[in-house]
């Protein structure tokens, strides 16, 4: 078996768009979580409700801000 | 010192005339190739094995003088002929010290891996590099003087075997040849020097020759040269090379003179360089050249499919014994370089500098590999000091493991590809990002964990226990506005149940919408009624509650108003009516129930400021 190239999981031209898409999700879900928290009094405010919001923007601001470092030549 | 050097050997080789074996050599050219400040010596030899016995290596001498400068030494066999020239192969050459072992010679052993028979013949090929052999003399000079160096050798070459024919060509930079030694059979022609033919030499024959002439080519010399290669399994090698750059030509004197220089370079600075080309695989980019103190601005870099060029010049010119150091860094694409076969991923990059002709005294590659990586060796094709590292980057926690490679004496025929193989698993690129996505959640962790802590100090201080009370009566409030909003709902839901009315005349349908939205709506009301309660109760809600009582009541004015409404449309429906008659009918209730609607947002929209 001939060696194979080894290639990046997600073709580098995509880098910056990834990164802007999935920061502004990310910031959107964000802005939700606070808007959330400061509007619902402490006794109408779901845990569950909180956790998920966290989690997606998370998730998005994690994967957006990696995007970011590798589109800005910060290769991790 | 060289001299008295020739002088020994002369004596040696009529003391010594050890056979080491039976082999001689019939035919020996050489070419020494003296235009660069790089003397790379080869020679064709043609051996033959007199003996009776098998032989498997041929011994190559060098005087110790001489070999002390040998970066670089490799014996080629070559197949055929001409233009049916098999492919090169090389045989291993390794250092040896056989018995009897004549002074101030080293010797250097070539494997024949198929050994020479009784009376059989091969002919190959040896590359001897030398750095550092050039001696400038005068060793120091002033701006405007031309660059002059000696070269000595011998005139024979130098073995410890019997030599049938032997000839020598030394070919001299195009330019003045101060003096030559002319032997017997010296011809000159342009830059080019012949010795030879000489016939029948006995072992060890030896007659010093010595070249001074003019050499103003660049005399780069790295003292010191760090490469440093970085793999990231997201798309990009990453090479940064720290030089430390030194003219290794003769010594500089007396003043410089910028304006001489900048007016007449080739005159008053002949013997100076002042830019480096630096040949880069095709596709590099993010190409950068600083110092210390910045960014350096000269600096050109052109590409094509083939090569990418980078042009850089120092801050200033070199003369001899000036120095310099810089750093240049490029990225390259990961799957150019990077390979994967049998489970195992491997590396396969180029050794040396990528600077045309430059000699590097102390050469240290680095391969940075990412962290998770797991079974490190390395294959590469010479001799060179190795050891094991860890370096810390961006979002590491365990640090990456780093192949350090040292070799010293490094010239452009040591860029040859070698190999990092190690294991790495593609769920540990997720590492970074999981890092990420960490981060942020415990920033969103601690944002809930804040805003559900009670921080208060004294809970029975009467503002708290008034904070508490407003808390309680802020979620009612909250409540009735969902309870409310709910109800809008459902009102919009008879709506569309007239709208559907309308269109397909299906007054038992709309009935039925009717009889659910009412049961909803009677649920609503109940839900309503023990935190309309609780708001009386209260009394941090006296300022809230006429509005709130206002809402409810306007809002249940506007249920009434809709079913009523509802009602004659599907009694005008049952009695067949026309639909202007309808419109005429409900025109009133509908504005009622418009500036209802209006009056109950309003409301719900002052309560939610509050």
């Amino acid at each position: 078996m001939a060696p194979k190239p080894v290639t990046s999981p997600v073709p580098e031209a995509w880098y910056p768009t990834l990164a802007v898409l999935m920061i502004s999700v990310g910031l959107i879900v964000t802005a939700s979580f606070f808007i959330y928290e400061a509007t619902s009094s402490r006794k109408n405010r779901s845990l569950a409700k909180e956790l998920t919001r966290g989690t997606i923007a998370s998730i998005f601001l994690g994967f957006g801000s990696l995007f970011l470092l590798l589109a800005s030549g910060v290769y991790v | 010192m060289a001299f008295r050097l020739d002088l020994l050997l002369i004596t040696l080789a009529l003391i010594l005339s050890p056979v080491l074996s039976d082999l001689i050599f019939t035919k020996v050219d050489r070419r020494i190739d003296l235009t660069s400040q790089i003397v790379r010596v080869s020679s064709t030899i043609r051996v033959e094995n007199e003996g009776t016995d098998v032989v498997s290596e041929v011994l190559l001498a060098f005087p110790e003088e001489q070999a002390k400068y040998l970066a670089h030494i490799q014996a080629t066999l070559k197949e055929g002929k001409g233009k049916t020239k098999g492919p090169a192969i090389n045989f291993p050459v390794d250092v040896v010290y056989p018995k009897e072992i004549p002074p101030a010679l080293k010797f250097y052993s070539v494997s024949l891996p198929k050994g020479l028979n009784k009376g059989d013949s091969l002919t190959f090929d040896v590359l001897a590099v030398f750095t550092h052999v050039l001696r400038p003399f005068p060793e120091t000079i002033t701006q405007g003087d031309v660059q002059f160096v000696v070269f000595l050798d011998s005139a024979y070459f130098l073995s410890p075997y019997t030599v049938k024919v032997q000839s020598l060509s030394v070919k001299l930079p195009e330019a003045r040849i101060e003096s030559y030694t002319k032997l017997e059979n010296t011809k000159i022609h342009g830059s080019e020097i012949k010795y030879g033919p000489y016939e029948n030499l006995p072992p060890y024959s030896f007659t010093p020759i010595r070249f001074h002439f003019e050499n103003n080519k660049p005399f780069p010399v790295a003292q010191e040269l760090v490469r440093e290669i970085e793999i990231s399994h997201w798309g990009s090698i990453q090479i940064t090379e720290h030089y430390n750059l030194v003219h290794g030509g003769a010594q500089s004197r007396g003043e410089f003179s910028r304006l001489d220089y900048q007016a007449r370079p080739y005159a008053k600075g002949a013997s100076a360089f002042r830019n480096l080309v630096v040949k880069l695989p095709p596709r590099t980019h993010s190409v950068y050249y600083r110092d210390e103190i910045g960014n350096i601005s000269t600096s050109h870099l052109w590409g094509d499919s083939k090569k990418t060029e980078l042009e850089i010049e120092p801050r200033y010119p070199l003369f001899g014994g000036w120095r310099t150091s810089f750093t240049i860094g490029y990225s390259l694409p990961l799957q150019d370089f990077l390979f994967q076969d049998q489970g195992k991923r491997f590396l396969s990059i180029s050794f040396g500098s990528p600077i045309n002709e430059v000699v590097i005294d102390r050469l240290v590659v680095m391969v940075v590999l990412p962290e998770g990586s797991s079974d490190i060796s390395v294959s590469v094709p010479f001799s060179h000091k190795q050891w094991y590292e860890t370096k810390f980057s961006h979002l590491d926690i365990s640090g990456r493991p780093v192949v350090v490679l040292e070799k010293e004496k490094v010239v452009p025929e040591h860029n040859q590809h070698f190999q990092v193989y190690y294991k790495f698993n593609s769920i540990s690129m997720l590492r970074e990002p999981v890092m990420l996505i960490f981060g942020f959640f415990i920033l969103f962790v601690s944002c809930i964990i804040y805003m559900h802590s009670d921080m208060s100090i004294s809970k029975s201080s009467a503002s708290y226990l008034a904070k508490l009370q407003w808390d309680e009566v802020q979620t009612v409030i909250q409540q009735v506005q969902n309870v409310i909003n709910r109800c809008l709902t459902t009102h919009d839901k008879l709506e569309a149940s007239l709208r559907d009315l309308s269109r397909t005349g299906d007054v038992q349908a709309c009935k039925a919408a009717r009889k659910t939205v009412e049961a909803s709506l009677k649920e609503l009301s109940k839900e309503l009624k023990p935190l309309i309660s609780f708001l009386q109760s209260s009394q941090q809600a006296t300022q809230i509650l006429p509005k709130v009582e206002e809402l409810v009541a306007k809002e249940r004015e506007l249920q009434e108003r809709l079913v009523a409404k509802h009602t004659t449309v599907v009694d005008c429906y049952e009695k067949k009516l026309g639909g202007r008659e309808i419109e005429n009918k409900v025109t009133s209730q509908q504005q009622r129930i418009t500036t209802l609607r209006q009056e109950v947002d309003d409301l719900l929209e002052f309560i939610d400021e509050i």
